[in-house]
């Protein structure tokens, strides 16, 4: 769908009206702002929430349309979230300075996803889209001291890019792509399901060349691989969502490396236990602890990284945002305005709930 | 003053939706999934396999005759297998979701124009192996159902006939109607064979793979009611509220686009009704029954193709974009207040996720 600007310009100047706050909100988001997410406010109102550890809402900016992931720079304090699939709209803005925000849009031809990542250094910015006319997937380049202007695109080496991670090497982008063909005149609907070919790509930041490949095979060639998450050990560990019938469904969650295949979590129940759909993916702190959100069935199924086993399971109704808490928990969030922390092993450690607010499907820490 | 019996009907709706909804006895969870599938789904998806059984002796009818009369019948007969699949396009789960039927049955949206492209091929290629019974079910779910059939049956260049030069046309048109026959057959068997999908929902428990509780069976349906509300307004209305939108309508080239619509957001009437919702709204939200009937008034008020329906109820007739509207709200409305007011929970992010 084509941005609305008319909106996306009120969205920023309801923005900038709550940065005018000044000096008092760039302290207090230095110091205090723990996650951001995107939610649903009310009925059909979205927005960005910049939150507290505890869960309570810091601030909170209008969206012209429905918004998706966050990427964070840490050094630099740099947020930007883009919009959800088939949007074209990136929110970009700084934690701790008082300056407006940068609205950018998708070139021509082109939707985001709802996924991006920094470079290490902060000057760039990864970007998961579409080439609807190429029917390809690429990561979009954009420079960030130039207003976000894109500066290029490598290829994502498959289609319906996802969720984009730059790794710890710093030069290494995963990819999952999920390898369902869209177009946004036919809005969300899947136009290639009995041929798609999902992948978990790896691509060098710098030239684009592609540096490894999982594709899904046989049981699995219905596996779009959506969400990632790097462990401490290197080991990038995915979520996928079946697209085959459910009766058929595998497990969904796994791991992989640029040199070791696809290893699949022996989860009880399997991935039909899991609806056959994983929202988000999360690593705790300390690397060790995976926590993949089920939103369909409810559930987040946390993986002890170092034994490949499951460590916990905890249920919360319609939860799917879900990010590390102190050095090895987690917060999950979910549909009806619960923020949870808890356990690897599933030991609930507070909850925290917000009325009339439905949180989106990522939950970014950015403390 | 005399009252006619149109103004006495006006009265009745009027004290009706005075009274407290309230009023109306609430059904259960499980009430509300066994009437679903009882009244609504399986009627559907019976009526969807009776038209399909119907498509194969009409295509050989015109393939061997090719008479005018047969491609009347013929053209009668794919309209009606349409019209019955607009009545259940917004099963998205169970039965219709295994093997990728619903696609194989109906592949639209096709905005890449899959379908053509594919049926060009094979008509260029003309290979008889994949005629055999069964395998056409392993080729590309574009050519298998009701899309690659309306190309066949609406070419005026090379109409189906029993001349040699259509021949392979001939065979491939059947071929895709006997496949028609086995997606609606497994469709329909999946619901209603012993232990199928209808068993499942109406037997939630611990045991049960699939529905834990009568809410999820309930929810179920909820959400694809929600589904269909959401494909018919994205679908359906905004490429006709938003011009730069390429996407041509459902079975155009048969004329079905008007007919597609009206059956779409007739079977979605009948679903919101049988669920009775509004039975658990408080008093002061029974205002929603009054304004919900008026939103599926409107909404079966045009043709769909930017025109008035031939049954509308609502006097005038409303533009495009007001309908568009009305359903997005009403979406809303049924997922954030109806269904929470009957005690079913339907999650922002399990609805519609990424």
């Amino acid at each position: 769908m084509a941005i609305d600007r008319r909106s996306l310009l009120l969205g920023t100047l309801a923005f900038v009206g709550s940065a005018r706050i000044g000096a008092s909100f760039a302290s207090e988001a230095q110091h205090d702002v723990a996650y951001v997410a995107t939610a649903r406010r009310g009925g059909d109102d979205y927005c960005v929430v910049l939150l507290r550890a505890d869960g309570s809402i810091i601030r909170e900016i209008p969206l012209s349309a429905r918004g998706h992931d966050a990427a964070y720079h840490r050094a630099s304090g740099r947020v930007v979230v883009f919009a959800r699939r088939p949007g074209n709209f990136g929110v970009a803005f700084e934690l701790g300075r008082n300056t407006p925000p940068v609205i950018f849009t998708a070139s021509e031809g082109r939707h985001y996803y709802g996924h991006g990542s920094f470079s290490r250094d902060g000057r760039l910015l990864y970007a998961s889209e579409n080439d609807v006319a190429g029917r390809r997937g690429v990561i979009g380049i954009y420079d960030v001291d130039r207003s976000y202007k894109k500066i290029g695109e490598h290829p994502s080496y498959g289609i319906d890019p996802h969720e984009i991670t730059l790794l710890a090497d710093g030069r290494t982008i995963a990819v999952g792509n999920g390898g369902i063909d869209t177009v946004p005149d036919a809005w969300r609907a899947k136009l290639n399901i009995d041929t798609m070919q999902p992948s978990l790509a790896f691509v060098d930041a710098e030239s684009g060349k592609l540096v490894a490949q999982h594709l899904m095979h046989g049981d699995l060639k219905s596996l779009s691989i959506r969400h990632l998450a790097q462990d401490k050990s290197g080991l990038i560990w995915f979520g996928g969502q079946w697209q085959g019938g459910p009766s058929e469904t595998p497990q969904i969650v796994g791991s992989a490396g640029l040199d070791r295949d696809i290893k699949l979590v022996d989860a009880p129940g399997g991935g039909k236990d899991l609806r056959g759909y994983i929202g988000a993916m999360a690593v705790s702190k300390d690397g060790r602890y995976i926590a993949a959100s089920a939103p369909k069935a409810g559930q987040v199924l946390y993986v002890d990284t170092e034994t490949g086993k499951v460590a916990g399971r905890s249920t919360l109704k319609d939860v799917c945002g879900v990010s590390s808490d102190g050095e090895h928990d987690f917060a999950a969030s979910s549909g009806f305005g619960v923020i949870r922390y808890e356990t690897a092993e599933a030991r609930v450690l507070n909850e925290h709930e917000l009325q009339n607010i439905a949180f989106d499907n990522h939950l970014r820490r950015i403390s | 003053m005399k009252q006619t019996p149109k103004a006495l009907v006006s009265l009745f709706v009027a004290i009706a939706f005075a009274l407290p909804a309230s009023a109306e006895k609430r059904p259960s969870h499980l009430d509300m999934a066994r009437a679903a599938i009882e009244t609504d789904i399986i009627p559907h998806i019976d009526a969807f396999k009776a038209a399909a059984h119907a498509l194969p002796d009409a295509v050989e009818n015109v393939c061997t005759s090719g008479s005018a009369d047969a491609r009347q019948a013929l053209n009668k007969k794919f309209a009606d297998a349409v019209v019955a699949y607009a009545g259940i396009d917004y099963l998205r789960f169970g039965p219709m979701a295994e093997k990728g039927r619903r696609e194989q049955i109906s592949f639209w949206p096709d905005p890449r124009g899959f379908v053509g492209r594919q049926l060009r091929l094979m008509l260029l290629d003309k290979n008889e192996k994949i005629l055999a019974p069964g395998m056409l079910a392993k080729q590309s779910a574009a050519i298998q159902g009701l899309p690659a059939l309306e190309i066949l049956i609406t070419d005026k260049d090379k109409p189906l006939g029993p001349g040699e030069a259509v021949q392979y046309r001939c065979k491939l048109a059947q071929a895709i109607a006997a496949n028609l026959v086995r997606l609606a057959d497994e469709v329909a068997d999946g619901w209603e064979k012993p232990s199928g999908w209808k068993d499942k929902m109406l037997n939630p428990g611990p045991d049960n793979d699939t529905y834990r509780s009568a809410e999820e069976s309930a929810v179920e349906v909820v959400k694809a009611l929600l589904v269909g509300i959401s494909l018919t307004a994205d679908l359906q209305l905004k490429p006709q509220v938003d011009t730069k939108i390429r996407l041509t309508p459902p079975y155009q080239k048969a004329g079905l686009q008007k007919a597609f619509y009206g059956a779409s957001v007739k079977s979605l009437n009948q679903l919101y009704n049988t669920l009775h919702l509004e039975a658990y709204l408080k008093p002061d939200l029974a205002w929603m029954k009054g304004w919900a009937v008026g939103t599926w008034r409107t909404i079966r008020s045009i043709d769909g193709a930017g025109g008035r329906a031939a049954d509308a109820h609502r006097p005038d007739t409303p533009e495009v974009r007001e309908v568009f509207d009305r359903m997005n709200g009403f979406r809303n409305i049924i997922s954030n207040r109806l269904s929470v007011a009957a005690g079913l929970t339907v999650g922002f992010n399990e609805l519609d996720g990424d």
